[in-house]
Protein backbone atom coordinates (compact mmCIF):
# COMPACT_ATOMS: atom_id res chain seq x y z
CA UNK A 1 0.00 0.00 0.00
CA UNK A 2 3.37 2.26 -0.27
CA UNK A 3 1.60 3.22 -3.39
CA UNK A 4 -0.60 6.00 -2.38
CA UNK A 5 2.01 9.17 -3.40
CA UNK A 6 1.57 7.42 -6.96
CA UNK A 7 -1.96 7.67 -6.51
CA UNK A 8 -1.89 10.78 -5.25
CA UNK A 9 0.28 12.20 -8.01
CA UNK A 10 -2.25 11.08 -10.58
CA UNK A 11 -4.81 13.36 -9.52
CA UNK A 12 -2.65 16.11 -9.31
CA UNK A 13 -1.21 15.26 -12.75
CA UNK A 14 -4.53 15.43 -13.84
CA UNK A 15 -5.54 18.78 -12.63
CA UNK A 16 -1.99 20.35 -14.14
CA UNK A 17 -2.83 18.37 -17.16
CA UNK A 18 -6.52 20.15 -16.84
CA UNK A 19 -5.77 23.45 -16.45
CA UNK A 20 -3.32 23.09 -19.36
CA UNK A 21 -6.11 22.11 -21.70
CA UNK A 22 -8.93 24.32 -20.49
CA UNK A 23 -6.62 26.90 -22.30
CA UNK A 24 -6.53 25.33 -24.96
CA UNK A 25 -10.68 24.63 -24.46
CA UNK A 26 -11.53 28.13 -24.46
CA UNK A 27 -10.43 28.66 -28.00
CA UNK A 28 -12.24 25.77 -29.58
CA UNK A 29 -15.74 26.37 -30.14
CA UNK A 30 -18.16 24.17 -28.11
CA UNK A 31 -14.61 22.06 -25.91
CA UNK A 32 -14.99 25.02 -22.74
CA UNK A 33 -16.36 21.91 -20.97
CA UNK A 34 -15.78 24.23 -17.61
CA UNK A 35 -19.12 26.37 -18.78
CA UNK A 36 -20.70 22.85 -18.78
CA UNK A 37 -19.94 21.81 -15.33
CA UNK A 38 -20.73 24.71 -13.93
CA UNK A 39 -24.00 25.10 -15.37
CA UNK A 40 -25.26 22.64 -12.45
CA UNK A 41 -25.94 24.39 -9.44
CA UNK A 42 -24.19 23.33 -6.47
CA UNK A 43 -26.81 21.91 -4.43
CA UNK A 44 -26.98 19.47 -7.08
CA UNK A 45 -23.35 18.81 -7.30
CA UNK A 46 -23.35 15.49 -5.36
CA UNK A 47 -23.23 11.31 -5.82
CA UNK A 48 -25.10 8.70 -4.36
CA UNK A 49 -22.57 6.39 -2.72
CA UNK A 50 -23.95 2.51 -3.35
CA UNK A 51 -21.07 1.12 -1.79
CA UNK A 52 -18.34 2.47 0.16
CA UNK A 53 -15.36 -0.11 -1.07
CA UNK A 54 -14.93 -0.71 -3.64
CA UNK A 55 -16.77 1.79 -4.74
CA UNK A 56 -20.12 2.75 -6.46
CA UNK A 57 -21.67 5.54 -7.22
CA UNK A 58 -24.60 7.27 -8.87
CA UNK A 59 -25.41 10.70 -10.33
CA UNK A 60 -28.65 11.91 -9.27
CA UNK A 61 -31.14 12.71 -12.00
CA UNK A 62 -31.05 16.23 -11.60
CA UNK A 63 -27.28 16.63 -11.92
CA UNK A 64 -27.87 14.75 -15.40
CA UNK A 65 -29.05 17.89 -17.15
CA UNK A 66 -26.18 18.52 -19.71
CA UNK A 67 -25.38 17.35 -22.66
CA UNK A 68 -21.69 16.34 -21.65
CA UNK A 69 -21.96 14.77 -17.92
CA UNK A 70 -19.08 16.55 -15.74
CA UNK A 71 -16.06 13.91 -15.04
CA UNK A 72 -16.53 14.72 -11.15
CA UNK A 73 -20.17 13.85 -11.26
CA UNK A 74 -20.21 10.48 -13.83
CA UNK A 75 -21.02 7.42 -12.39
CA UNK A 76 -18.16 5.19 -10.61
CA UNK A 77 -18.58 1.30 -10.93
CA UNK A 78 -15.76 -0.39 -9.31
CA UNK A 79 -15.99 -4.22 -8.87
CA UNK A 80 -13.38 -4.38 -6.45
CA UNK A 81 -11.00 -2.02 -4.99
CA UNK A 82 -8.47 -1.41 -8.17
CA UNK A 83 -4.82 -0.79 -7.89
CA UNK A 84 -5.01 2.13 -9.94
CA UNK A 85 -1.84 1.97 -12.24
CA UNK A 86 -1.00 5.28 -12.60
CA UNK A 87 0.67 6.82 -15.90
CA UNK A 88 4.97 5.56 -14.81
CA UNK A 89 5.54 2.79 -16.18
CA UNK A 90 2.04 2.17 -17.51
CA UNK A 91 1.82 0.33 -21.36
CA UNK A 92 -0.88 -1.32 -23.12
CA UNK A 93 -0.06 -5.00 -24.84
CA UNK A 94 -1.57 -6.08 -28.19
CA UNK A 95 -0.88 -9.70 -28.65
CA UNK A 96 -2.62 -13.26 -29.45
CA UNK A 97 -3.80 -13.66 -33.35
CA UNK A 98 -1.41 -10.62 -34.36
CA UNK A 99 1.73 -10.87 -36.62
CA UNK A 100 3.59 -8.36 -34.81
CA UNK A 101 2.43 -8.00 -31.02
CA UNK A 102 2.65 -4.51 -30.06
CA UNK A 103 3.45 -2.58 -26.79
CA UNK A 104 2.60 0.78 -26.34
CA UNK A 105 3.24 3.10 -23.18
CA UNK A 106 0.86 6.29 -22.93
CA UNK A 107 3.37 8.66 -24.88
CA UNK A 108 3.21 6.11 -27.84
CA UNK A 109 -0.49 6.01 -27.77
CA UNK A 110 -1.05 10.09 -27.74
CA UNK A 111 1.23 9.89 -31.16
CA UNK A 112 -0.89 7.75 -32.94
CA UNK A 113 -4.04 9.19 -34.98
CA UNK A 114 -6.80 10.46 -32.41
CA UNK A 115 -10.37 10.31 -32.81
CA UNK A 116 -13.31 11.44 -30.95
CA UNK A 117 -16.74 9.74 -29.49
CA UNK A 118 -19.36 11.34 -27.69
CA UNK A 119 -21.44 8.43 -26.50
CA UNK A 120 -23.75 7.49 -23.41
CA UNK A 121 -21.77 4.96 -21.06
CA UNK A 122 -24.36 3.06 -18.95
CA UNK A 123 -23.77 0.34 -16.42
CA UNK A 124 -25.46 -3.09 -17.59
CA UNK A 125 -27.63 -2.87 -14.42
CA UNK A 126 -28.41 0.76 -14.02
CA UNK A 127 -32.23 0.43 -12.67
CA UNK A 128 -31.83 -2.85 -11.31
CA UNK A 129 -33.26 -1.67 -8.16
CA UNK A 130 -37.19 -0.80 -9.95
CA UNK A 131 -37.31 -4.62 -10.97
CA UNK A 132 -40.19 -6.45 -9.00
CA UNK A 133 -39.32 -9.08 -7.58
CA UNK A 134 -36.23 -7.81 -6.16
CA UNK A 135 -32.87 -8.65 -7.89
CA UNK A 136 -29.99 -9.51 -5.84
CA UNK A 137 -26.75 -6.99 -7.05
CA UNK A 138 -25.75 -3.50 -6.38
CA UNK A 139 -28.89 -1.58 -6.32
CA UNK A 140 -28.58 0.89 -9.20
CA UNK A 141 -31.80 3.07 -9.77
CA UNK A 142 -31.33 6.07 -12.36
CA UNK A 143 -27.73 7.40 -12.51
CA UNK A 144 -25.37 4.51 -13.33
CA UNK A 145 -24.99 6.33 -16.99
CA UNK A 146 -23.38 9.55 -18.11
CA UNK A 147 -22.66 10.77 -21.54
CA UNK A 148 -18.85 12.20 -22.29
CA UNK A 149 -16.75 12.66 -25.29
CA UNK A 150 -13.85 10.12 -25.34
CA UNK A 151 -10.59 10.22 -27.07
CA UNK A 152 -7.99 8.12 -27.89
CA UNK A 153 -6.66 5.76 -30.52
CA UNK A 154 -9.44 3.68 -32.77
CA UNK A 155 -8.74 -0.36 -31.68
CA UNK A 156 -9.25 -1.06 -35.33
CA UNK A 157 -5.70 1.22 -35.96
CA UNK A 158 -4.32 -0.62 -33.34
CA UNK A 159 -5.06 -4.41 -35.22
CA UNK A 160 -3.64 -3.35 -38.30
CA UNK A 161 -0.71 -2.00 -37.06
CA UNK A 162 -0.05 -5.50 -35.06
CA UNK A 163 -1.31 -7.52 -37.97
CA UNK A 164 -4.30 -9.04 -37.14
CA UNK A 165 -4.65 -12.83 -38.38
CA UNK A 166 -7.35 -13.88 -40.20
CA UNK A 167 -8.15 -16.22 -37.08
CA UNK A 168 -9.18 -13.14 -34.87
CA UNK A 169 -12.74 -13.26 -33.99
CA UNK A 170 -13.06 -11.72 -31.05
CA UNK A 171 -10.74 -9.23 -28.55
CA UNK A 172 -9.57 -10.09 -24.65
CA UNK A 173 -9.23 -7.33 -22.59
CA UNK A 174 -7.64 -7.25 -19.49
CA UNK A 175 -7.76 -4.33 -17.41
CA UNK A 176 -4.80 -4.03 -14.06
CA UNK A 177 -7.55 -4.95 -11.44
CA UNK A 178 -7.33 -7.44 -9.68
CA UNK A 179 -10.06 -9.52 -7.89
CA UNK A 180 -9.94 -10.56 -3.90
CA UNK A 181 -9.13 -14.09 -2.50
CA UNK A 182 -10.84 -16.37 -5.14
CA UNK A 183 -13.27 -14.35 -6.66
CA UNK A 184 -12.81 -14.87 -10.69
CA UNK A 185 -11.17 -12.47 -12.59
CA UNK A 186 -13.07 -9.15 -14.54
CA UNK A 187 -12.18 -10.95 -18.00
CA UNK A 188 -14.57 -9.73 -21.10
CA UNK A 189 -14.22 -10.38 -24.59
CA UNK A 190 -15.57 -8.06 -27.59
CA UNK A 191 -16.72 -9.81 -31.44
CA UNK A 192 -14.04 -8.55 -33.45
CA UNK A 193 -16.80 -6.70 -35.96
CA UNK A 194 -17.97 -4.49 -33.14
CA UNK A 195 -14.09 -4.01 -32.23
CA UNK A 196 -13.33 -2.93 -35.88
CA UNK A 197 -16.47 -0.97 -36.64
CA UNK A 198 -15.98 1.62 -33.73
CA UNK A 199 -14.25 0.80 -30.33
CA UNK A 200 -11.26 2.98 -29.29
CA UNK A 201 -8.98 3.22 -26.71
CA UNK A 202 -9.32 6.44 -24.85
CA UNK A 203 -7.40 8.50 -22.50
CA UNK A 204 -9.09 11.32 -22.37
CA UNK A 205 -12.09 12.24 -20.77
CA UNK A 206 -14.05 15.34 -21.35
CA UNK A 207 -11.14 16.55 -23.00
CA UNK A 208 -8.80 15.61 -19.74
CA UNK A 209 -6.72 12.89 -18.76
CA UNK A 210 -9.11 9.93 -18.20
CA UNK A 211 -9.16 9.61 -14.30
CA UNK A 212 -8.58 7.19 -12.53
CA UNK A 213 -11.73 6.46 -11.14
CA UNK A 214 -12.62 5.95 -14.86
CA UNK A 215 -10.44 3.72 -15.59
CA UNK A 216 -6.97 5.85 -16.51
CA UNK A 217 -4.86 6.09 -18.07
CA UNK A 218 -6.91 3.99 -20.56
CA UNK A 219 -10.14 2.90 -21.17
CA UNK A 220 -12.25 0.26 -24.07
CA UNK A 221 -14.84 2.12 -25.18
CA UNK A 222 -17.65 0.53 -27.17
CA UNK A 223 -19.88 2.60 -28.35
CA UNK A 224 -24.33 1.89 -27.67
CA UNK A 225 -23.00 -1.07 -25.74
CA UNK A 226 -23.08 -1.53 -22.03
CA UNK A 227 -20.46 -0.58 -19.40
CA UNK A 228 -19.17 -3.81 -18.57
CA UNK A 229 -17.75 -4.10 -22.24
CA UNK A 230 -15.55 -0.99 -21.76
CA UNK A 231 -12.88 -2.50 -19.87
CA UNK A 232 -11.15 0.46 -17.17
CA UNK A 233 -7.86 0.25 -16.17
CA UNK A 234 -6.52 -1.27 -19.82
CA UNK A 235 -3.46 -3.12 -20.03
CA UNK A 236 -3.84 -5.87 -22.64
CA UNK A 237 -5.86 -6.56 -25.48
CA UNK A 238 -5.56 -10.14 -26.68
CA UNK A 239 -6.88 -10.83 -30.20
CA UNK A 240 -8.51 -15.00 -30.17
CA UNK A 241 -10.58 -17.01 -32.24
CA UNK A 242 -12.92 -17.87 -29.80
CA UNK A 243 -15.21 -15.68 -26.80
CA UNK A 244 -13.43 -15.14 -23.20
CA UNK A 245 -14.47 -18.01 -20.88
CA UNK A 246 -15.04 -17.51 -17.15
CA UNK A 247 -17.55 -15.96 -14.62
CA UNK A 248 -18.15 -12.71 -16.10
CA UNK A 249 -18.48 -13.72 -19.28
CA UNK A 250 -20.50 -17.11 -18.90
CA UNK A 251 -22.33 -16.46 -16.06
CA UNK A 252 -22.43 -12.55 -15.20
CA UNK A 253 -23.72 -9.51 -17.90
CA UNK A 254 -25.99 -12.19 -19.66
CA UNK A 255 -29.55 -11.85 -20.48
CA UNK A 256 -32.44 -13.87 -21.53
CA UNK A 257 -32.98 -14.89 -25.20
CA UNK A 258 -36.43 -14.59 -24.62
CA UNK A 259 -37.12 -12.99 -21.42
CA UNK A 260 -39.99 -14.89 -18.98
CA UNK A 261 -42.15 -14.50 -16.32
CA UNK A 262 -41.11 -12.45 -13.54
CA UNK A 263 -38.73 -13.90 -10.81
CA UNK A 264 -38.46 -17.30 -12.81
CA UNK A 265 -34.94 -18.27 -13.68
CA UNK A 266 -33.47 -18.81 -17.00
CA UNK A 267 -30.98 -21.42 -17.68
CA UNK A 268 -27.66 -20.61 -19.04
CA UNK A 269 -28.14 -22.25 -22.11
CA UNK A 270 -31.07 -19.45 -22.72
CA UNK A 271 -28.89 -16.45 -22.25
CA UNK A 272 -27.38 -14.50 -25.02
CA UNK A 273 -24.29 -11.50 -23.54
CA UNK A 274 -26.13 -8.28 -22.66
CA UNK A 275 -24.83 -5.93 -25.31
CA UNK A 276 -26.78 -2.90 -26.97
CA UNK A 277 -28.26 -0.48 -25.13
CA UNK A 278 -31.78 -0.42 -25.18
CA UNK A 279 -33.88 2.88 -26.08
CA UNK A 280 -34.44 4.58 -22.87
CA UNK A 281 -35.28 7.78 -21.66
CA UNK A 282 -35.47 10.21 -18.28
CA UNK A 283 -37.04 13.10 -16.37
CA UNK A 284 -34.22 14.89 -15.11
CA UNK A 285 -36.16 18.19 -13.83
CA UNK A 286 -39.95 18.84 -13.45
CA UNK A 287 -41.84 21.27 -11.46
CA UNK A 288 -43.12 19.75 -8.13
CA UNK A 289 -46.32 21.85 -8.79
CA UNK A 290 -48.09 23.87 -11.24
CA UNK A 291 -51.04 25.86 -12.08
CA UNK A 292 -54.13 24.95 -14.18
CA UNK A 293 -53.17 27.08 -17.26
CA UNK A 294 -49.74 28.00 -16.88
CA UNK A 295 -47.03 26.00 -19.02
CA UNK A 296 -44.79 23.92 -17.13
CA UNK A 297 -41.12 22.72 -17.73
CA UNK A 298 -40.29 18.95 -17.78
CA UNK A 299 -36.35 18.19 -19.33
CA UNK A 300 -34.63 15.23 -19.99
CA UNK A 301 -32.65 13.18 -21.64
CA UNK A 302 -33.00 9.89 -24.21
CA UNK A 303 -30.58 7.29 -26.04
CA UNK A 304 -30.52 4.12 -27.18
CA UNK A 305 -27.55 1.38 -28.27
CA UNK A 306 -29.29 1.39 -32.28
CA UNK A 307 -28.71 5.04 -33.27
CA UNK A 308 -30.30 7.56 -32.93
CA UNK A 309 -33.36 8.74 -31.09
CA UNK A 310 -36.01 9.49 -33.54
CA UNK A 311 -38.72 10.88 -31.32
CA UNK A 312 -39.62 11.89 -27.44
CA UNK A 313 -43.49 11.88 -26.36
CA UNK A 314 -45.05 12.94 -23.28
CA UNK A 315 -48.20 11.88 -22.33
CA UNK A 316 -50.84 12.93 -19.24
CA UNK A 317 -53.15 10.35 -19.83
CA UNK A 318 -51.43 7.07 -18.60
CA UNK A 319 -49.89 6.30 -22.05
CA UNK A 320 -53.35 6.83 -23.92
CA UNK A 321 -52.08 9.67 -25.94
CA UNK A 322 -48.27 11.27 -26.25
CA UNK A 323 -47.25 14.72 -27.42
CA UNK A 324 -43.81 15.03 -29.10
CA UNK A 325 -41.32 16.67 -26.62
CA UNK A 326 -38.75 19.24 -28.34
CA UNK A 327 -35.86 17.46 -29.18
CA UNK A 328 -32.20 19.40 -28.27
CA UNK A 329 -29.99 20.09 -31.72
CA UNK A 330 -26.79 18.71 -30.00
CA UNK A 331 -26.66 14.83 -30.72
CA UNK A 332 -23.63 12.08 -31.93
CA UNK A 333 -25.16 8.80 -32.50
CA UNK A 334 -24.48 6.98 -29.87
CA UNK A 335 -24.97 10.14 -27.32
CA UNK A 336 -28.10 11.41 -25.56
CA UNK A 337 -30.15 13.30 -26.74
CA UNK A 338 -31.70 16.17 -24.21
CA UNK A 339 -35.43 16.75 -24.49
CA UNK A 340 -37.97 19.21 -22.81
CA UNK A 341 -41.67 19.33 -22.73
CA UNK A 342 -43.85 22.22 -21.76
CA UNK A 343 -47.10 20.97 -20.12
CA UNK A 344 -50.60 23.23 -19.98
CA UNK A 345 -52.07 21.48 -17.55
CA UNK A 346 -56.14 21.38 -17.55
CA UNK A 347 -57.14 20.03 -14.28
CA UNK A 348 -56.44 20.44 -10.86
CA UNK A 349 -55.03 17.15 -8.68
CA UNK A 350 -52.19 15.39 -9.07
CA UNK A 351 -51.15 14.27 -12.81
CA UNK A 352 -48.77 11.75 -13.84
CA UNK A 353 -46.51 12.59 -16.85
CA UNK A 354 -45.02 9.60 -18.40
CA UNK A 355 -41.93 9.74 -21.42
CA UNK A 356 -40.86 7.38 -23.94
CA UNK A 357 -38.39 7.26 -26.37
CA UNK A 358 -38.20 5.69 -29.89
CA UNK A 359 -34.89 4.90 -31.78
CA UNK A 360 -33.94 5.20 -35.39
CA UNK A 361 -34.95 1.58 -35.95
CA UNK A 362 -38.46 1.96 -34.27
CA UNK A 363 -37.82 0.52 -31.29
CA UNK A 364 -40.48 2.08 -28.43
CA UNK A 365 -39.29 2.37 -24.54
CA UNK A 366 -42.00 -0.07 -23.30
CA UNK A 367 -44.02 0.21 -20.23
CA UNK A 368 -42.54 -2.16 -18.30
CA UNK A 369 -39.20 -3.50 -18.57
CA UNK A 370 -38.75 -7.62 -19.23
CA UNK A 371 -37.82 -8.46 -15.85
CA UNK A 372 -34.63 -10.59 -15.77
CA UNK A 373 -32.71 -12.81 -13.52
CA UNK A 374 -30.02 -9.98 -12.96
CA UNK A 375 -31.59 -6.81 -13.31
CA UNK A 376 -29.90 -5.38 -16.76
CA UNK A 377 -31.46 -2.90 -18.97
CA UNK A 378 -34.30 -1.39 -17.24
CA UNK A 379 -35.91 0.77 -19.73
CA UNK A 380 -39.51 1.11 -18.42
CA UNK A 381 -41.08 4.38 -18.51
CA UNK A 382 -40.11 6.88 -16.11
CA UNK A 383 -42.81 9.46 -14.92
CA UNK A 384 -42.62 12.65 -13.17
CA UNK A 385 -45.74 13.62 -10.22
CA UNK A 386 -47.06 16.92 -10.10
CA UNK A 387 -49.30 18.66 -8.23
CA UNK A 388 -51.56 20.98 -9.72
CA UNK A 389 -53.33 23.71 -8.36
CA UNK A 390 -56.72 25.30 -9.78
CA UNK B 1 -6.10 -5.86 13.18
CA UNK B 2 -4.10 -6.08 10.04
CA UNK B 3 -7.28 -6.18 8.00
CA UNK B 4 -8.15 -2.79 9.97
CA UNK B 5 -4.96 -1.26 9.36
CA UNK B 6 -5.36 -2.34 5.80
CA UNK B 7 -8.74 -0.50 5.61
CA UNK B 8 -7.73 2.53 7.00
CA UNK B 9 -4.75 2.71 4.39
CA UNK B 10 -7.60 1.64 1.78
CA UNK B 11 -9.58 4.27 2.57
CA UNK B 12 -7.16 7.13 2.73
CA UNK B 13 -6.46 6.16 -0.88
CA UNK B 14 -9.56 5.98 -2.10
CA UNK B 15 -10.38 9.55 -0.83
CA UNK B 16 -7.21 10.92 -2.05
CA UNK B 17 -8.35 10.05 -5.38
CA UNK B 18 -12.25 10.97 -5.25
CA UNK B 19 -11.42 14.38 -3.11
CA UNK B 20 -11.95 16.84 -5.49
CA UNK B 21 -8.73 19.28 -6.23
CA UNK B 22 -10.73 21.99 -5.05
CA UNK B 23 -10.67 20.50 -1.59
CA UNK B 24 -6.75 21.05 -1.64
CA UNK B 25 -7.07 24.78 -2.93
CA UNK B 26 -9.97 25.27 -0.44
CA UNK B 27 -7.48 23.85 2.63
CA UNK B 28 -4.73 25.95 1.02
CA UNK B 29 -6.88 29.01 1.05
CA UNK B 30 -7.69 28.90 4.55
CA UNK B 31 -4.21 28.83 5.38
CA UNK B 32 -3.74 32.36 4.05
CA UNK B 33 -4.47 34.99 6.73
CA UNK B 34 -7.71 36.78 4.91
CA UNK B 35 -8.95 34.23 2.16
CA UNK B 36 -10.90 36.66 -0.55
CA UNK B 37 -15.02 35.71 0.32
CA UNK B 38 -15.46 36.01 -3.68
CA UNK B 39 -12.51 33.58 -3.95
CA UNK B 40 -13.53 31.27 -1.84
CA UNK B 41 -17.12 30.76 -2.94
CA UNK B 42 -15.52 30.48 -6.65
CA UNK B 43 -13.54 27.43 -5.09
CA UNK B 44 -16.56 25.34 -3.92
CA UNK B 45 -18.29 24.01 -6.77
CA UNK B 46 -19.85 21.67 -3.70
CA UNK B 47 -21.23 21.65 -0.30
CA UNK B 48 -18.21 21.20 1.94
CA UNK B 49 -20.39 19.69 4.38
CA UNK B 50 -21.40 16.46 2.60
CA UNK B 51 -18.82 13.85 3.15
CA UNK B 52 -16.00 12.47 0.56
CA UNK B 53 -17.06 9.43 -1.42
CA UNK B 54 -16.29 6.36 -0.12
CA UNK B 55 -15.51 7.69 3.48
CA UNK B 56 -19.03 7.34 5.59
CA UNK B 57 -19.28 3.75 6.00
CA UNK B 58 -22.47 2.06 7.45
CA UNK B 59 -21.45 -0.63 9.95
CA UNK B 60 -23.57 -3.91 10.34
CA UNK B 61 -26.39 -3.90 12.91
CA UNK B 62 -25.56 -4.97 16.40
CA UNK B 63 -26.22 -9.22 17.05
CA UNK B 64 -24.67 -12.20 17.74
CA UNK B 65 -23.38 -12.89 14.10
CA UNK B 66 -22.28 -8.74 13.84
CA UNK B 67 -18.60 -10.04 14.24
CA UNK B 68 -18.74 -13.42 11.86
CA UNK B 69 -20.22 -10.60 9.54
CA UNK B 70 -17.94 -8.02 9.75
CA UNK B 71 -14.79 -10.89 8.98
CA UNK B 72 -16.91 -12.55 6.35
CA UNK B 73 -17.64 -9.22 4.31
CA UNK B 74 -15.86 -6.31 4.89
CA UNK B 75 -12.11 -7.60 3.78
CA UNK B 76 -13.74 -7.17 0.07
CA UNK B 77 -16.31 -4.41 0.54
CA UNK B 78 -18.55 -2.32 2.46
CA UNK B 79 -21.71 -2.87 4.77
CA UNK B 80 -23.48 -0.75 2.06
CA UNK B 81 -23.75 -3.51 -0.82
CA UNK B 82 -24.92 -6.24 1.64
CA UNK B 83 -27.24 -3.58 3.37
CA UNK B 84 -28.89 -2.68 0.13
CA UNK B 85 -29.96 -6.89 -0.41
CA UNK B 86 -33.32 -7.56 0.44
CA UNK B 87 -33.57 -11.56 -0.50
CA UNK B 88 -35.26 -14.28 1.27
CA UNK B 89 -33.49 -17.08 3.12
CA UNK B 90 -33.11 -19.09 -0.37
CA UNK B 91 -31.23 -15.77 -2.12
CA UNK B 92 -29.58 -15.28 1.07
CA UNK B 93 -27.98 -19.00 1.30
CA UNK B 94 -27.11 -18.88 -2.67
CA UNK B 95 -25.37 -15.87 -1.92
CA UNK B 96 -22.84 -17.09 0.79
CA UNK B 97 -22.72 -20.15 -0.75
CA UNK B 98 -20.88 -18.14 -3.46
CA UNK B 99 -19.32 -15.68 -1.67
CA UNK B 100 -17.24 -18.30 0.51
CA UNK B 101 -16.44 -20.03 -3.00
CA UNK B 102 -14.71 -16.85 -3.49
CA UNK B 103 -13.04 -16.68 -0.33
CA UNK B 104 -15.26 -14.93 2.24
CA UNK B 105 -14.10 -15.90 5.57
CA UNK B 106 -16.38 -17.71 8.04
CA UNK B 107 -16.65 -20.79 10.39
CA UNK B 108 -18.82 -22.81 8.64
CA UNK B 109 -19.82 -24.06 11.79
CA UNK B 110 -21.83 -20.61 12.19
CA UNK B 111 -22.88 -20.26 8.49
CA UNK B 112 -26.45 -20.99 9.69
CA UNK B 113 -26.15 -18.40 12.35
CA UNK B 114 -25.18 -15.70 9.93
CA UNK B 115 -27.54 -16.73 7.32
CA UNK B 116 -30.24 -15.70 10.20
CA UNK B 117 -28.78 -12.62 11.08
CA UNK B 118 -28.88 -11.65 6.91
CA UNK B 119 -32.02 -12.53 6.66
CA UNK B 120 -33.47 -10.89 9.77
CA UNK B 121 -31.87 -7.49 8.94
CA UNK B 122 -31.52 -7.61 5.16
CA UNK B 123 -34.61 -9.83 4.20
CA UNK B 124 -37.89 -8.71 1.86
CA UNK B 125 -39.38 -7.19 4.59
CA UNK B 126 -36.26 -4.45 6.12
CA UNK B 127 -36.92 -0.99 5.77
CA UNK B 128 -36.38 0.87 2.32
CA UNK B 129 -32.17 1.34 2.14
CA UNK B 130 -30.75 4.58 1.53
CA UNK B 131 -27.16 5.68 -0.15
CA UNK B 132 -25.46 8.42 1.30
CA UNK B 133 -25.05 11.92 -0.53
CA UNK B 134 -21.22 12.60 -1.08
CA UNK B 135 -19.47 15.00 -2.67
CA UNK B 136 -18.71 14.83 -6.58
CA UNK B 137 -15.63 13.13 -7.41
CA UNK B 138 -11.93 13.98 -7.55
CA UNK B 139 -11.08 15.08 -11.84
Amino acid sequence: MKKTPESVDVVSMDRRRFLALAGVAALVPGAALSAVTDSIPIARRRMLQLNGYAIDAETPLDALTTYLTPNDLFFVRHHWNPQYPGHKGWSLTVDGEVERPLRLTAQDLRRLPRTTVTCVLQCAGNGRALYNPFVPGVQWKYGAVGNARWTGVRVRDLLEQAGMKPAGRHLHTFGSDRPPVRTPPFHRSVEIEKIMADAIVADEMNGEPLPALHGGPARLVVPGWAGDHWTKWLERLSVASEAQKGFYMETAYRYPKVPGAPGVPVPPAETRPVTELFVKSNVTEAPARARVGAPALLRGFAFSGTPDVGRVEVSDDDGQSWQPADLDPQHDPWAWRLWSFRWSPKAAGRSTLYVRATDGAGAVQPREAAWNPSGYLYNGWHSASIEVDA
Amino acid sequence: MRRGTALSVLALTVAALVASPTDASARRAKKKKAPARSRTAAAASFDPRLPILGTKLAEFPAGPAKAVADQACLACHSVDIVGQQRLTEKQWGAELTKMAGWGADFPADRREELLGYLVKNFGPDAAPWEPVVTRPTGR
